[in-house]
């Protein structure tokens, strides 16, 4: 096996842990989509918003949907790591902490992705808004602000786990630095949906450039932040 | 050449000097018992052979690998059971096994993962997710890893607590044969009664320092000299 996919197959495995875990306790999915569905259903009841009212309302309450359902699973990130002094058995294995990283990344990204999925097509059909053929520019965009919104939710999580009051503090450190992220992510969302200006390209791009660095940052931090 | 090579190790938790400069050298094929009181440092300097503490000075060298500074290779020839045993248990005991291979980078068939629960007395367990084993049969599944992936240095931190008396001979069993092909063994213990079937060196914990027997001193201590 080589080195690469010896990394690979180890981040995997714990991306796997997470997931099966998850699925299993029933917790963390089940809670993000609750509260998602919550969020969008409170939303259309109190505004009742007309069409296309709604398409400029869409980008900004789709992230905002995003931003908070993802803090409910990575308040809940390291969970399985708090029994039997689990993260030291993480710590103790011979992989590099970037994999370890990698690894927990995968498992949120793919439970928040997993939401995402099912918000979506949930809000178009709430608000009545017709986008189905640019779904995939929608999903397109929201994939760029989750890979660089996890990362940096993972990465603060495992600094605030110790904490007592860890998810008000995951909160108060992820929402300044995600900010802007969401900026625009809000706004190459509504270029797609064509409620914001004509071009999502510089947008993209920035999502790309905030995406690049907290990936890159994320697992070097990582390392340096659970080395006693 | 020592497999283990630790020399002028010392550790303080903020003004409390733990270790004073602490030296000590293990070769393959041998076991070391580290002996003292409540807060003396075993599990500290346990912690330090694990590489998850880093200590304010010294040198350790595993394998032939600077564990200082290339922990991640030391981390490879090395496996730490100590209170906590690093199970999941939300997964059962072959899914358990197969997430620590996964993260050594080692591959076993499903045939010997089984074969390895047999050997520690879990294999009617292998489906049950561990969060609802006892604190011995977690003790038992920790261990089946040595099994599955034998390391050049075993660290136990009071490995017969929590087994009962056919647990901690079945244990004393294993590790006689592990030693004897060659492994390692270094254990903090208070409970020299449990070790007594077995051939080890003592080291004693005092005053931040290692007091070790002569170096000739390799020594059978009867239950009674506790």
């Amino acid at each position: 096996m080589t080195e690469l996919m010896r990394y690979l197959r180890g981040a995997y495995r714990i991306a796997w842990k997470d997931v099966v875990g998850d699925l299993r306790r029933r917790a963390t999915l089940s809670s993000m989509i609750f509260f998602a569905v919550s969020v969008l259903v409170v939303f259309q009841m109190a505004f009742e918003p007309t069409r296309q009212e709604a398409l400029r309302l869409l980008p900004g309450l789709l992230w905002i949907t995003v931003l908070f359902t993802s803090l409910v699973g990575l308040g809940r990130v390291f969970q399985a790591e708090e029994e039997d002094g689990a993260l030291e058995g993480l710590l103790l294995s011979p992989m590099p902490r970037g994999v370890l990283f990698l690894g927990k990344w995968w498992g949120n990204l793919l439970l928040t992705l997993l939401v995402e999925l099912c918000l979506v097509p949930l809000m178009l059909v709430l608000f009545n808004v017709d986008a189905w053929m640019r779904l995939h520019l929608v999903f397109g965009v929201l994939l760029l602000g989750t890979l660089g919104l996890t990362a940096l939710g993972v990465l603060l999580a495992a600094m605030t786990q110790t904490a007592r009051s860890r998810e008000t503090l995951l909160a108060l450190l992820l929402l300044p630095l995600v900010a802007p992220l969401l900026v625009a992510g809000v706004q190459a969302t509504g270029a797609v949906l064509g409620s914001h200006g004509p071009d999502a390209t510089p947008w993209v791009r920035l999502l790309l450039v905030f995406d690049g660095v907290y990936l890159v940052m994320a697992p070097w931090a990582f390392g340096w932040l659970v080395e006693e | 050449m020592a497999l283990l090579k630790l020399r002028g190790v010392v550790h303080r938790f903020g003004r409390q000097v733990v270790l004073r400069g602490v030296d000590l050298t293990v070769e393959s094929g041998s076991c070391v018992a580290l002996f003292g009181g409540n807060g003396t440092g075993k599990s500290t300097l346990l912690s330090v052979l694990s590489t998850r503490l880093r200590p304010r000075s010294g040198r350790y060298q595993l394998s032939g690998f600077d564990a200082l500074s290339d922990g991640e290779s030391a981390r490879g020839k090395l496996i730490f059971v100590g209170h906590h045993t690093h199970l999941y248990g939300h997964l059962n005991p072959i899914e358990n096994l197969r997430f620590f291979l996964d993260l050594r980078g080692v591959s076993r068939s499903e045939d010997r993962l089984h074969e390895a629960l047999e050997a520690v007395g879990l294999a009617r367990f292998a489906q049950r997710p561990a969060g609802g084993f006892s604190a011995g049969m977690r003790k038992r599944l920790a261990l089946a890893r040595t099994i599955l992936a034998p390391p050049a240095l075993l660290l136990l931190d009071e490995p017969h607590s929590a087994l009962d008396r056919q647990g901690a001979e079945w244990l004393n069993g294993m590790l006689g044969a592990y030693i004897e092909q060659g492994g390692a063994v270094v254990m903090a213990s208070h409970d020299v009664a449990r070790l007594a079937p077995l051939t080890y060196r003592v080291a004693w914990l005092y005053g931040g320092k290692l007091w070790e027997n002569p170096p000739d001193g390799t020594q059978k201590v009867e239950a009674t000299t506790a």
